[in-house]
Protein backbone atom coordinates (compact mmCIF):
# COMPACT_ATOMS: atom_id res chain seq x y z
CA UNK A 1 0.00 0.00 0.00
CA UNK A 2 2.73 2.47 1.02
CA UNK A 3 4.67 1.75 -2.17
CA UNK A 4 1.71 2.91 -4.25
CA UNK A 5 1.66 6.30 -2.58
CA UNK A 6 5.41 6.80 -2.59
CA UNK A 7 5.82 8.72 -5.90
CA UNK A 8 2.98 10.99 -5.00
CA UNK A 9 4.40 11.71 -1.56
CA UNK A 10 7.75 12.56 -3.09
CA UNK A 11 6.10 14.88 -5.59
CA UNK A 12 4.12 16.59 -2.88
CA UNK A 13 7.19 17.14 -0.71
CA UNK A 14 9.01 18.59 -3.70
CA UNK A 15 6.15 20.97 -4.41
CA UNK A 16 6.01 22.10 -0.82
CA UNK A 17 9.76 22.67 -0.75
CA UNK A 18 9.51 24.72 -3.94
CA UNK A 19 6.63 26.75 -2.59
CA UNK A 20 8.66 27.38 0.54
CA UNK A 21 11.53 28.63 -1.59
CA UNK A 22 9.27 30.94 -3.57
CA UNK A 23 7.67 32.37 -0.43
CA UNK A 24 11.03 32.88 1.21
CA UNK A 25 12.29 34.64 -1.87
CA UNK A 26 9.30 36.94 -1.92
CA UNK A 27 9.67 37.80 1.73
CA UNK A 28 13.36 38.62 1.33
CA UNK A 29 12.63 40.89 -1.61
CA UNK A 30 12.19 44.04 0.41
CA UNK A 31 15.34 43.81 2.46
CA UNK A 32 17.36 46.69 1.06
CA UNK A 33 20.66 44.89 0.97
CA UNK A 34 21.99 41.49 1.83
CA UNK A 35 24.88 42.78 3.88
CA UNK A 36 25.23 44.01 7.40
CA UNK A 37 26.70 47.33 8.45
CA UNK A 38 27.59 49.21 11.62
CA UNK A 39 26.72 52.69 10.44
CA UNK A 40 24.69 54.26 7.70
CA UNK A 41 25.89 57.69 6.62
CA UNK A 42 24.12 60.08 4.34
CA UNK A 43 26.49 62.10 2.18
CA UNK A 44 25.43 64.91 -0.14
CA UNK A 45 27.16 66.30 -3.22
CA UNK A 46 26.51 69.89 -4.27
CA UNK A 47 28.03 72.46 -6.61
CA UNK A 48 27.48 74.10 -10.01
CA UNK A 49 26.35 72.11 -13.01
CA UNK A 50 29.20 70.49 -14.91
CA UNK A 51 31.80 70.55 -12.14
CA UNK A 52 31.81 66.74 -12.10
CA UNK A 53 29.73 65.63 -9.11
CA UNK A 54 28.20 62.67 -10.90
CA UNK A 55 31.56 61.81 -12.45
CA UNK A 56 33.21 61.76 -9.02
CA UNK A 57 30.48 59.53 -7.67
CA UNK A 58 30.70 57.17 -10.62
CA UNK A 59 34.47 57.10 -10.34
CA UNK A 60 34.15 56.24 -6.64
CA UNK A 61 31.37 53.64 -6.88
CA UNK A 62 32.24 51.87 -10.12
CA UNK A 63 35.77 52.87 -11.16
CA UNK A 64 34.64 54.25 -14.48
CA UNK A 65 34.77 57.61 -16.21
CA UNK A 66 32.77 58.68 -19.23
CA UNK A 67 30.91 61.63 -20.66
CA UNK A 68 27.78 62.25 -18.61
CA UNK A 69 24.47 64.00 -19.11
CA UNK A 70 23.45 66.60 -16.52
CA UNK A 71 21.64 65.09 -13.55
CA UNK A 72 17.87 65.45 -13.47
CA UNK A 73 16.74 66.38 -9.98
CA UNK A 74 18.54 64.05 -7.61
CA UNK A 75 20.32 60.75 -7.99
CA UNK A 76 21.83 58.43 -5.42
CA UNK A 77 24.17 55.51 -5.06
CA UNK A 78 24.99 53.17 -2.22
CA UNK A 79 28.49 52.02 -1.44
CA UNK A 80 29.68 49.66 1.28
CA UNK A 81 33.12 50.33 2.70
CA UNK A 82 35.13 49.11 5.66
CA UNK A 83 37.16 51.75 7.45
CA UNK A 84 39.05 51.18 10.69
CA UNK A 85 37.28 47.86 11.11
CA UNK A 86 33.86 49.45 10.90
CA UNK A 87 31.42 48.46 8.20
CA UNK A 88 29.81 51.48 6.68
CA UNK A 89 26.95 51.85 4.30
CA UNK A 90 27.27 55.13 2.46
CA UNK A 91 24.15 56.54 0.83
CA UNK A 92 25.53 59.23 -1.44
CA UNK A 93 23.09 61.77 -2.83
CA UNK A 94 24.12 63.47 -6.03
CA UNK A 95 22.17 66.65 -6.72
CA UNK A 96 21.64 68.52 -9.96
CA UNK A 97 23.62 71.76 -10.19
CA UNK A 98 21.21 73.40 -12.63
CA UNK A 99 19.37 76.29 -11.09
CA UNK A 100 15.93 75.11 -12.18
CA UNK A 101 16.25 72.11 -9.85
CA UNK A 102 17.51 74.08 -6.86
CA UNK A 103 14.30 74.12 -4.83
CA UNK A 104 14.06 70.39 -5.40
CA UNK A 105 17.63 69.53 -4.43
CA UNK A 106 17.49 71.71 -1.31
CA UNK A 107 14.96 69.35 0.23
CA UNK A 108 17.58 66.58 0.23
CA UNK A 109 20.02 68.38 2.58
CA UNK A 110 18.26 67.30 5.75
CA UNK A 111 19.88 64.59 7.79
CA UNK A 112 23.15 64.56 5.86
CA UNK A 113 26.21 63.83 8.00
CA UNK A 114 28.60 64.91 5.27
CA UNK A 115 28.40 67.47 2.48
CA UNK A 116 30.80 67.49 -0.45
CA UNK A 117 31.04 70.90 -2.16
CA UNK A 118 32.56 70.51 -5.59
CA UNK A 119 34.03 73.13 -7.93
CA UNK A 120 35.90 72.93 -11.22
CA UNK A 121 39.49 74.22 -11.00
CA UNK A 122 39.24 75.33 -14.65
CA UNK A 123 36.14 77.52 -14.17
CA UNK A 124 36.39 80.36 -11.70
CA UNK A 125 32.67 81.04 -11.39
CA UNK A 126 32.14 77.53 -10.00
CA UNK A 127 34.54 78.52 -7.21
CA UNK A 128 33.04 81.93 -6.46
CA UNK A 129 29.55 80.40 -6.46
CA UNK A 130 30.59 78.32 -3.44
CA UNK A 131 30.32 81.33 -1.16
CA UNK A 132 27.68 83.14 -3.24
CA UNK A 133 25.28 80.19 -3.49
CA UNK A 134 26.27 76.86 -2.02
CA UNK A 135 27.40 77.89 1.48
CA UNK A 136 24.12 79.79 1.82
CA UNK A 137 22.15 76.75 0.72
CA UNK A 138 23.87 74.70 3.43
CA UNK A 139 23.06 77.32 6.08
CA UNK A 140 19.42 77.32 5.02
CA UNK A 141 18.69 73.66 4.50
CA UNK A 142 21.17 71.48 6.37
CA UNK A 143 19.61 70.16 9.58
CA UNK A 144 22.73 68.64 11.13
CA UNK A 145 24.58 71.30 13.12
CA UNK A 146 27.80 69.30 13.22
CA UNK A 147 27.65 67.98 9.69
CA UNK A 148 31.12 67.68 8.12
CA UNK A 149 31.83 69.71 4.99
CA UNK A 150 34.44 68.94 2.40
CA UNK A 151 35.64 71.27 -0.34
CA UNK A 152 36.66 69.46 -3.51
CA UNK A 153 38.48 71.02 -6.47
CA UNK A 154 37.88 68.69 -9.41
CA UNK A 155 39.44 68.24 -12.88
CA UNK A 156 43.08 68.68 -11.81
CA UNK A 157 44.01 66.52 -14.82
CA UNK A 158 43.44 69.66 -16.92
CA UNK A 159 46.41 71.39 -15.29
CA UNK A 160 46.98 73.69 -18.30
CA UNK A 161 43.46 75.09 -18.06
CA UNK A 162 43.59 75.64 -14.32
CA UNK A 163 42.43 79.08 -13.15
CA UNK A 164 41.82 78.44 -9.44
CA UNK A 165 45.06 77.78 -7.56
CA UNK A 166 45.41 75.20 -4.84
CA UNK A 167 46.22 77.97 -2.37
CA UNK A 168 42.88 79.64 -3.04
CA UNK A 169 41.14 76.36 -2.25
CA UNK A 170 43.10 75.92 0.96
CA UNK A 171 42.35 79.48 2.04
CA UNK A 172 38.64 79.10 1.39
CA UNK A 173 38.55 75.83 3.33
CA UNK A 174 40.39 77.38 6.27
CA UNK A 175 38.06 80.34 6.41
CA UNK A 176 34.95 78.23 6.02
CA UNK A 177 36.19 75.57 8.42
CA UNK A 178 35.99 72.52 6.22
CA UNK A 179 38.17 69.78 4.77
CA UNK A 180 39.84 70.26 1.41
CA UNK A 181 41.16 68.09 -1.38
CA UNK A 182 41.92 68.42 -5.08
CA UNK A 183 41.11 65.49 -7.32
CA UNK A 184 40.22 64.25 -10.78
CA UNK A 185 37.29 62.03 -11.56
CA UNK A 186 38.97 61.27 -14.86
CA UNK A 187 42.33 59.97 -13.61
CA UNK A 188 40.78 58.90 -10.26
CA UNK A 189 43.57 60.69 -8.43
CA UNK A 190 42.45 61.44 -4.83
CA UNK A 191 38.87 60.26 -5.47
CA UNK A 192 38.89 57.56 -2.80
CA UNK A 193 40.83 59.78 -0.41
CA UNK A 194 38.15 62.42 -0.74
CA UNK A 195 35.39 60.13 0.51
CA UNK A 196 37.67 58.42 3.02
CA UNK A 197 38.76 61.64 4.72
CA UNK A 198 35.20 62.83 4.96
CA UNK A 199 33.98 59.57 6.45
CA UNK A 200 36.89 59.40 8.92
CA UNK A 201 35.99 62.86 10.18
CA UNK A 202 32.34 61.85 10.54
CA UNK A 203 33.40 58.77 12.52
CA UNK A 204 35.46 61.10 14.73
CA UNK A 205 32.46 63.28 15.54
CA UNK A 206 30.47 61.73 18.41
CA UNK A 207 27.28 63.67 17.74
CA UNK A 208 27.13 62.22 14.23
CA UNK A 209 27.74 58.62 15.18
CA UNK A 210 25.88 58.35 18.47
CA UNK A 211 22.79 56.24 18.71
CA UNK A 212 19.62 58.26 18.42
CA UNK A 213 21.05 60.73 15.97
CA UNK A 214 20.00 60.34 12.36
CA UNK A 215 22.60 57.62 12.03
CA UNK A 216 21.11 54.20 11.86
CA UNK A 217 22.91 51.28 13.37
CA UNK A 218 21.55 48.06 12.01
CA UNK A 219 22.24 44.41 11.50
CA UNK A 220 19.93 42.40 9.35
CA UNK A 221 18.83 38.81 9.14
CA UNK A 222 21.82 37.69 7.14
CA UNK A 223 24.26 38.86 9.81
CA UNK A 224 25.38 35.31 10.59
CA UNK A 225 27.02 34.94 7.23
CA UNK A 226 30.84 35.01 7.04
CA UNK A 227 32.15 38.52 6.42
CA UNK A 228 34.32 37.49 3.49
CA UNK A 229 31.36 36.64 1.29
CA UNK A 230 30.19 40.19 0.82
CA UNK A 231 31.26 41.04 -2.69
CA UNK A 232 30.01 44.60 -2.57
CA UNK A 233 32.37 45.58 0.21
CA UNK A 234 35.59 47.05 -1.01
CA UNK A 235 38.70 46.80 1.08
CA UNK A 236 38.76 50.46 1.78
CA UNK A 237 37.14 53.65 0.75
CA UNK B 1 29.45 23.91 4.89
CA UNK B 2 27.95 26.74 6.92
CA UNK B 3 29.86 29.26 4.86
CA UNK B 4 28.48 27.77 1.68
CA UNK B 5 24.91 28.05 2.90
CA UNK B 6 25.58 31.61 4.00
CA UNK B 7 26.91 32.42 0.58
CA UNK B 8 23.94 30.83 -1.13
CA UNK B 9 21.47 32.77 0.96
CA UNK B 10 23.43 35.93 0.41
CA UNK B 11 23.34 35.55 -3.35
CA UNK B 12 19.62 34.81 -3.22
CA UNK B 13 19.17 37.84 -1.02
CA UNK B 14 21.02 40.20 -3.32
CA UNK B 15 19.38 38.66 -6.37
CA UNK B 16 15.93 39.34 -5.02
CA UNK B 17 16.63 42.71 -3.47
CA UNK B 18 18.39 43.98 -6.59
CA UNK B 19 20.07 47.35 -6.62
CA UNK B 20 17.34 49.91 -6.83
CA UNK B 21 19.05 53.28 -6.78
CA UNK B 22 16.10 55.46 -7.70
CA UNK B 23 15.54 58.15 -5.05
CA UNK B 24 12.33 58.63 -3.07
CA UNK B 25 10.52 61.86 -2.41
CA UNK B 26 8.62 62.65 0.80
CA UNK B 27 5.05 63.84 0.65
CA UNK B 28 5.81 67.19 2.28
CA UNK B 29 8.16 67.94 -0.59
CA UNK B 30 5.42 67.08 -3.06
CA UNK B 31 3.13 69.44 -1.17
CA UNK B 32 5.65 72.28 -1.44
CA UNK B 33 5.80 71.99 -5.23
CA UNK B 34 2.03 71.69 -5.40
CA UNK B 35 1.83 75.12 -3.75
CA UNK B 36 4.53 76.50 -6.04
CA UNK B 37 2.60 75.38 -9.14
CA UNK B 38 -0.61 76.87 -7.79
CA UNK B 39 1.16 80.21 -7.35
CA UNK B 40 2.72 80.01 -10.81
CA UNK B 41 -0.70 79.43 -12.38
CA UNK B 42 -1.67 82.97 -11.39
CA UNK B 43 1.40 84.50 -12.99
CA UNK B 44 1.90 85.08 -16.69
CA UNK B 45 5.44 83.73 -16.97
CA UNK B 46 5.05 80.55 -19.06
CA UNK B 47 8.68 79.60 -18.73
CA UNK B 48 8.45 79.73 -14.94
CA UNK B 49 5.21 77.75 -15.06
CA UNK B 50 6.76 74.93 -17.05
CA UNK B 51 9.79 74.76 -14.73
CA UNK B 52 7.46 74.53 -11.72
CA UNK B 53 5.47 71.79 -13.42
CA UNK B 54 8.65 69.86 -14.20
CA UNK B 55 9.68 69.98 -10.52
CA UNK B 56 6.24 68.88 -9.40
CA UNK B 57 6.20 65.96 -11.82
CA UNK B 58 9.69 64.96 -10.65
CA UNK B 59 8.43 64.94 -7.06
CA UNK B 60 5.23 63.06 -7.93
CA UNK B 61 6.78 60.16 -9.83
CA UNK B 62 9.42 59.75 -7.10
CA UNK B 63 6.83 59.88 -4.32
CA UNK B 64 6.24 57.03 -1.89
CA UNK B 65 2.48 57.30 -2.33
CA UNK B 66 1.05 55.36 -5.27
CA UNK B 67 -1.64 57.97 -5.88
CA UNK B 68 1.03 60.65 -6.31
CA UNK B 69 2.84 58.48 -8.83
CA UNK B 70 -0.41 57.99 -10.78
CA UNK B 71 -1.01 61.73 -10.78
CA UNK B 72 2.54 62.35 -11.99
CA UNK B 73 2.06 59.85 -14.81
CA UNK B 74 -1.20 61.52 -15.85
CA UNK B 75 0.44 64.95 -15.77
CA UNK B 76 3.40 63.86 -17.90
CA UNK B 77 1.26 61.88 -20.36
CA UNK B 78 -0.88 64.97 -20.73
CA UNK B 79 1.98 67.36 -21.36
CA UNK B 80 4.19 65.19 -23.60
CA UNK B 81 2.27 65.70 -26.88
CA UNK B 82 2.60 69.49 -26.63
CA UNK B 83 6.33 69.39 -25.81
CA UNK B 84 8.50 70.32 -28.75
CA UNK B 85 11.87 71.08 -27.15
CA UNK B 86 13.93 67.87 -27.48
CA UNK B 87 15.65 68.31 -24.11
CA UNK B 88 12.37 68.79 -22.24
CA UNK B 89 10.91 65.90 -24.21
CA UNK B 90 13.55 63.44 -23.10
CA UNK B 91 13.40 64.66 -19.50
CA UNK B 92 9.68 64.07 -19.44
CA UNK B 93 10.10 60.67 -21.06
CA UNK B 94 12.59 59.73 -18.37
CA UNK B 95 10.29 60.91 -15.58
CA UNK B 96 7.36 59.06 -17.13
CA UNK B 97 9.54 55.93 -17.24
CA UNK B 98 10.26 56.38 -13.51
CA UNK B 99 6.50 56.69 -12.90
CA UNK B 100 5.69 53.52 -14.83
CA UNK B 101 8.54 51.73 -13.04
CA UNK B 102 7.25 52.75 -9.61
CA UNK B 103 3.72 51.69 -10.52
CA UNK B 104 4.97 48.28 -11.65
CA UNK B 105 4.39 48.76 -15.38
CA UNK B 106 7.83 47.48 -16.33
CA UNK B 107 7.31 46.88 -20.04
CA UNK B 108 6.11 50.44 -20.70
CA UNK B 109 8.87 51.79 -18.51
CA UNK B 110 11.51 49.84 -20.42
CA UNK B 111 10.13 50.98 -23.75
CA UNK B 112 10.47 54.64 -22.72
CA UNK B 113 13.87 54.25 -21.15
CA UNK B 114 15.10 52.58 -24.34
CA UNK B 115 13.95 55.62 -26.28
CA UNK B 116 15.81 57.89 -23.83
CA UNK B 117 18.98 55.86 -24.33
CA UNK B 118 18.63 56.04 -28.11
CA UNK B 119 18.73 59.82 -27.81
CA UNK B 120 21.45 59.91 -25.13
CA UNK B 121 23.30 56.59 -24.76
CA UNK B 122 25.53 58.00 -21.99
CA UNK B 123 22.63 58.99 -19.75
CA UNK B 124 23.60 57.43 -16.40
CA UNK B 125 20.26 57.86 -14.66
CA UNK B 126 18.47 56.19 -17.56
CA UNK B 127 20.99 53.34 -17.54
CA UNK B 128 20.42 52.86 -13.79
CA UNK B 129 16.66 52.86 -14.30
CA UNK B 130 16.94 50.34 -17.10
CA UNK B 131 18.98 48.04 -14.88
CA UNK B 132 16.40 48.29 -12.09
CA UNK B 133 13.61 47.49 -14.55
CA UNK B 134 15.45 44.45 -15.84
CA UNK B 135 16.16 43.23 -12.30
CA UNK B 136 12.44 43.39 -11.58
CA UNK B 137 11.44 41.63 -14.78
CA UNK B 138 13.96 38.88 -14.07
CA UNK B 139 12.73 38.54 -10.51
CA UNK B 140 9.08 38.41 -11.53
CA UNK B 141 10.01 35.79 -14.12
CA UNK B 142 11.69 33.57 -11.55
CA UNK B 143 8.80 33.91 -9.12
CA UNK B 144 6.38 33.20 -11.98
CA UNK B 145 8.27 30.05 -12.91
CA UNK B 146 8.38 29.02 -9.25
CA UNK B 147 4.65 29.43 -8.81
CA UNK B 148 3.93 27.66 -12.10
CA UNK B 149 6.22 24.75 -11.21
CA UNK B 150 4.62 24.47 -7.79
CA UNK B 151 1.17 24.44 -9.35
CA UNK B 152 2.24 21.77 -11.85
CA UNK B 153 3.69 19.73 -8.99
CA UNK B 154 0.50 19.99 -6.98
CA UNK B 155 -1.69 19.03 -9.94
CA UNK B 156 0.58 16.10 -10.77
CA UNK B 157 0.50 15.03 -7.14
CA UNK B 158 -3.29 15.25 -7.10
CA UNK B 159 -3.54 13.28 -10.31
CA UNK B 160 -1.23 10.61 -9.02
CA UNK B 161 -3.32 10.41 -5.86
CA UNK B 162 -6.53 10.12 -7.85
CA UNK B 163 -5.06 7.48 -10.12
CA UNK B 164 -3.65 5.39 -7.32
CA UNK B 165 -6.94 5.55 -5.48
CA UNK B 166 -8.70 4.20 -8.58
CA UNK B 167 -6.40 1.23 -8.49
N1 LIG C 1 38.86 66.29 -17.73
C1 LIG C 1 37.95 66.04 -16.78
N2 LIG C 1 36.63 66.09 -17.09
C2 LIG C 1 35.74 65.82 -16.11
C3 LIG C 1 36.14 65.48 -14.80
N3 LIG C 1 35.04 65.24 -14.04
C4 LIG C 1 33.98 65.46 -14.87
N4 LIG C 1 34.39 65.79 -16.11
C5 LIG C 1 33.50 66.08 -17.27
O1 LIG C 1 32.69 67.17 -16.95
C6 LIG C 1 31.39 67.00 -17.47
C7 LIG C 1 30.33 67.23 -16.41
O2 LIG C 1 30.45 66.25 -15.41
P1 LIG C 1 29.21 65.79 -14.50
O3 LIG C 1 29.72 64.77 -13.57
O4 LIG C 1 28.03 65.44 -15.33
O5 LIG C 1 28.88 67.15 -13.73
P2 LIG C 1 27.80 67.38 -12.59
O6 LIG C 1 28.45 68.22 -11.55
O7 LIG C 1 27.23 66.09 -12.14
O8 LIG C 1 26.68 68.23 -13.35
P3 LIG C 1 25.11 68.35 -12.98
O9 LIG C 1 24.57 66.99 -12.87
O10 LIG C 1 24.49 69.13 -14.09
O11 LIG C 1 25.04 69.12 -11.70
C8 LIG C 1 31.31 65.59 -18.03
O12 LIG C 1 31.33 65.64 -19.43
C9 LIG C 1 32.55 64.93 -17.51
O13 LIG C 1 33.07 64.01 -18.44
C10 LIG C 1 37.56 65.43 -14.51
O14 LIG C 1 38.03 65.12 -13.40
N5 LIG C 1 38.41 65.71 -15.55
MG1 LIG D 1 25.36 65.33 -12.17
Amino acid sequence: MISVFLPQIILLTKSIAFLGFVLRSISSMDSSSGSEFDYLFKLLMIGDSGVGKSSLLLSFTSDTFEELSPTIGVDFKVKHVTIEGKKLKLAIWDTAGQERFRTLTSSYYRGAQGIIMVYDVTRRETFTNLSDIWAKEIDLYSTNQDCIKMLVGNKVDKENDRVVTKKEGIDFAREYGCLFIECSAKTRVNVEQCFEELVLKILDTPSLTSEGSTTVKRNNIFSQKPPASDASTSGCC
Amino acid sequence: MDAKIGKLFDSIGTFFSGTDNIPWCDSDIVLGFEREVAQAENGSDDEHKSVCLLRLSWALVHSKRPEDVQRGIAMLEGSLPSTSDPLQMREKMYLLAVGYYRSGDYSRSRHLVDRCLEIAPDWRQAITLKKSIEDHIKKDGVIGIGIAATAVGLVAGGLAAALSRKK
